[in-house]
């Protein structure tokens, strides 16, 4: 336990150490220090996961907080794990990737100091003030590190959106927690269990949901993610958003039989987050965005994971319980994989051709080949598709909803089974999205000079992390047997009888990703062989016999998702300016498309636009003089001065 | 392992069957029936064009798709355990992964045509199949493939049922994924009308050889999957079935038109109803069956 806290304490001095220390010397510290803070954090949680022990430590404050226990037991020894890897693997990248801006690094590391090990006191505390506190400063820290490019407009606006957000997702958690408070006298979590009622519950759900991206709460999420500097996003995206899960999560380990209508709330929730979320994913032009909404839709697949897991507990099916738990861990720790290696990779083609749009690249394959392959890697690994690690966490999702047909329930049965095809859906929508953006980004020819003037890929120091991820999807998904005590162990902490492991399954699973790879190399060395003595030469794509191909004639992003998203307009709204050509002869003309988010359009819209014309009545209030504000003071005490006498 | 050995051997004779049924109904007297054997080893003989716009992917995705619906062969016929058709659908979703952007890879815009269609036109054959499968399973108690050789041995007038809208859906999986008139003429020259075969416009030679012949074996691991509901274990009966299946598809290419396409997602939009049919009937299976 002591190894975390000196964890803790080495992230925050290297955030500390800007203040100091200058220039080149202050990226070695922070690199070497986190690196040693991550080795010593992960000795503990390797113990605590491998073991299924719960080390403990009280640390003693004043009457006010009382003694807060810092805990790690299997169910914070997954977020620590996630937390410690992908936080390293950034701090890495960022070394090489913020140089060309040509800031002062300072701000930003201080913060990312700040940043890390914040997350890692939210997993780990279990006292209301303490986790509150860690909580408001995770929140606060990550809103100074989206400003990194502060001078542009947007990014300010997206980022105050993000800091309003959160606040009122606090909000919600603050009242959740006070009611607990009044409820029973204490500050410690271990003294709330069975004492969450549903209106609590709720408030838990809506303010950890706020974090963790649930629809309709999920507007920040896009705007915030493309904005970020890519190793923030990634941090965000794989793993901070999961903090809200945890919260939820624990909980969870406070409720004893969760009730039908809170399984199936948050079942519901889980469908709708992850359908809408892959749907707007298809849309969209900026590949930043399209990563943020897939996290969504991931979220969501976990929140589907839990909600199956408690229903399995509401009916008393072990299988189902076991299986959705292990669902819910698997895919948390896939998704952190995949998705910071997709933010990454990300962060790689923008930090070489400037730009967040996809239909102004192309071709970037011959340039960029490291970069393309791992985006490559990281789009086949969030489709699910074998023999990367995303497969794993889905068939535990499938498998969790097959064995709950067996409940007798007519209810259950048919809602499991339109969500089994509601999944494979929302899988067909993310394969038809990852081809659409690789294919875009790297595939074909530069459509403009940005992505034609690209000539070397990005340094070793960026790459290198991005590799240690994708050998981790790949690995994880060929052998996935050698990590079930990963997942496995916290899932013991929700289950009253132990997990029957589903090793049959998997170790077919590696068996057949095993001969995969082998019919794969074999096929193709035969196909090398057959064609020693052949001719084979290049020439121009086939055009029909068209003579002035240029790169305007490629599929676009837009004309690729156009046929799949035609048939469900009504769940998204395409805003159109379009001058159409009515004469005979060639015009001039324009075309605009734009994707509006309809929960942002038609929900926070509104709520935003009424609040806004109930404060403007009161802006006479904030009039900039000194002196009626030194009137509301002077008043202020006056009213105070009677109330106390009168008292 | 008989049955892996024969589902690799007869893809091209598949094909041969449905061109030479099809030749007959028109009044021809069409090629052998195993011409394309011999198509296949021209190709393997001849050398390539590979367009400059390429990269690796373009060369390597043909054989990438072909492991993946061997794999997916090797799953039918040798592993089973629980939830294996959810393997078998994701195995073939890689393989449609690596053809979509070797399609895409080429910069045409009829390559990227086909690939956008193909992407779209079968997103609902893997809801529908999954809805439909386990809902037997559910029936059968095993949630792998091994519940569909069962459904004979179904008490109640269920596995009449059952068994026939199985089959037409897997009949119409078929058609939808092997690229087949109602849904994609396979014999059109006009790009705009194709949608498969839009897709290989680029590739030659051995790639060809190998796209056709992983076409066809997902055709046939479909017609294997009819003939293991109807005769699930005699190999002569599964090799009559799977024959009789290619002469019907032969006769529905041979009557029919490919549909608008804008009418292709009704048409998928069918198998989507008659899985929920099968669940309804599953549904009333677990609370005493029909009658």
């Amino acid at each position: 336990m002591i190894f975390l806290f000196t964890s803790i304490i080495l992230f925050v001095f290297t955030g500390l150490a800007q203040l100091v220390f200058k220039g080149n010397f202050k990226a070695r510290i922070v690199t070497f220090f986190s690196g040693i803070a991550t080795t010593l954090g992960l000795i503990p949680t390797t113990i605590a996961l491998f073991k299924i022990q719960t080390l403990t430590s009280t640390i003693g404050f004043n009457k006010l907080i009382g003694n807060v226990n810092v805990v790690l037991d299997p169910l914070s020894a997954i977020f620590v794990l996630i937390i410690l890897v992908v936080g390293f693997l950034a701090i890495i990248y960022s070394y090489k990737y913020l140089e060309p801006y040509k800031k002062d690094l300072s701000t930003h590391y201080f913060f990312l100091g700040i940043f890390i090990p914040s997350m890692l006191l939210v997993v780990l505390v279990q006292n209301i003030l303490m986790f509150l506190i860690c909580w408001e400063i995770m929140s606060l820290s990550s809103f100074f590190l989206l400003l990194f490019e502060n001078e542009k407009k947007e990014v300010r606006q997206s980022a105050i959106n993000y800091f309003i957000t959160m606040q009122i997702g606090a909000l919600l958690l603050f009242c959740g927690f006070i009611l607990l408070n009044l409820k029973t006298g204490s500050l410690n979590f271990t003294d709330f269990h069975g004492q969450v009622s549903n209106t609590i519950f709720i408030l838990f759900l809506i303010g950890f949901g706020i974090k963790a991206g649930f629809v309709p709460l999920h507007t920040w999420l896009p705007k915030a993610h493309p904005i970020a500097p890519s190793h923030v996003s990634a941090l965000m995206s794989g793993v901070m958003i999961k903090t809200g899960i945890y919260g939820i999560l624990r909980i969870l380990t406070f409720i004893e039989i969760p009730s039908l209508s809170t399984s199936y709330t948050i079942l519901l929730i889980g469908v709708i987050s992850a359908f809408f979320g892959i749907l707007y994913a298809t849309a969209q032009r900026n590949y930043k965005k399209m990563l943020a909404y897939s996290s969504i839709e991931n979220i969501g697949l976990i929140t589907i994971s839990l909600g199956v897991a408690m229903l399995g507990l509401c009916y008393k099916n072990s299988i189902m319980t076991g299986f959705g738990f292990l669902g819910v861990f698997a895919h948390i720790l896939n998704h952190a994989i995949f998705k910071s290696l997709l933010f990454l990779t990300a962060g790689s083609i923008d930090s070489k051709v400037h730009t967040k749009d996809c239909e102004k690249l192309g071709g970037l394959i011959k340039s960029m080949p490291y970069t393309a392959n791992l985006f490559l890697a990281g789009s086949v690994a969030i489709c699910a598709l074998p023999p990367f690690n995303g497969f794993i966490s889905e068939i535990f999702i499938y498998l969790g909803m097959l064995n709950g047909l067996d409940s007798r329930n007519h209810f259950l049965f048919p809602i499991l089974m339109l969500i089994m095809g509601i999944l494979a859906f929302v899988g067909a929508m993310a394969l038809i999205t990852f081809t659409n953006m690789f294919s875009t980004i790297f595939l074909g020819n530069p459509r403009t000079e940005k992505a034609q003037e690209v000539n070397e890929d990005s340094p070793k120091s960026m790459l290198i992390p991005m590799g240690i991820l994708a050998t981790f999807a790949l690995l994880m998904g060929i052998f996935p047997s050698f990590l079930m005590p990963l997942f496995l162990s916290p899932c013991s902490m929700f289950l009253k009888t132990p997990l029957i492991v589903p090793n049959q399954i998997l170790t077919n699973i590696s068996i057949f990703n095993l001969i995969l790879l082998a019919l794969t190399s074999t096929l193709l060395i035969i196909r090398v062989l057959l064609l020693k003595n052949k001719v084979v030469f290049k020439h121009k794509t086939w055009g029909c016999g068209y003579q002035n191909m240029n790169t305007k004639i490629q599929y676009s992003n837009y004309s690729f998702s156009r046929p799949f998203l035609g048939f469900l307009t009504p769940l998204f709204i395409r805003q159109l300016d379009f001058k159409q050509v009515k004469e005979l002869f060639p015009q001039k003309t324009h075309f605009k498309s734009k994707i509006i988010d309809i929960f942002e359009f038609y929900i926070v819209k509104p709520i935003v636009e009424f609040d806004k014309l109930v404060i403007s009545k009161f802006y006479w209030i904030q009039s900039g003089n000194i002196q009626k504000y030194l009137l509301y003071g002077l008043i202020f005490l006056l009213i105070t001065i009677v109330m106390v006498v009168k008292l | 392992m008989i049955k892996f050995l024969l589902l690799l051997v007869l893809p091209f004779l598949f094909i041969g069957v449905i061109n030479k049924t099809k030749a007959v109904i028109s009044g021809r007297k069409g090629a052998s029936i195993f011409q394309p054997y011999f198509d296949f080893f021209k190709l393997i003989k001849k050398g390539l064009v590979i367009s400059e716009t390429t990269s690796f992917i373009f060369q390597t995705a043909p054989t990438i798709n072909l492991a993946c619906v061997i794999m997916a062969a090797i799953l039918i016929c040798i592993f089973h355990f629980q939830g294996d058709f959810i393997l078998f659908a994701y195995i073939l979703a890689l393989g449609k992964f690596f053809s979509i952007i070797a399609a895409m890879d080429t910069g045409s815009s009829f390559e990227g045509m086909g690939a956008s269609r193909e992407a779209s036109y079968t997103s609902l054959v893997e809801p529908a199949s999954f809805i439909i499968i386990s809902s037997i399973c559910a029936i059968g108690k095993v949630y792998s493939f091994e519940s569909l050789a069962k459904i004979l041995s179904f008490n109640n007038k269920v596995w009449v049922l059952i068994s026939v809208l199985a089959i037409f859906a897997l009949f119409s999986m078929i058609l939808i994924e092997g690229s087949r008139t109602p849904v994609d003429d396979p014999t059109t020259h006009l790009e705009l009308t194709m949608i498969h075969e839009a897709m290989i416009l680029d590739n030659a030679g051995i790639d060809l050889g190998i796209i056709l012949y992983s076409n066809a074996l997902k055709m046939l691991l479909f017609a294997g999957l009819i003939a293991s509901i109807l005769t699930p274990h005699s190999i002569l009966g599964t090799i009559i079935l799977i024959f009789t299946v290619a002469v019907i598809i032969g006769f529905i290419e041979s009557v029919s038109a490919r549909l608008r396409l804008t009418h292709i997602i009704e048409y998928t939009f069918i198998l989507i109803t008659v899985a929920l049919i099968i669940m309804a009937l599953s549904l009333l299976n677990l609370y005493g069956g029909l009658i």
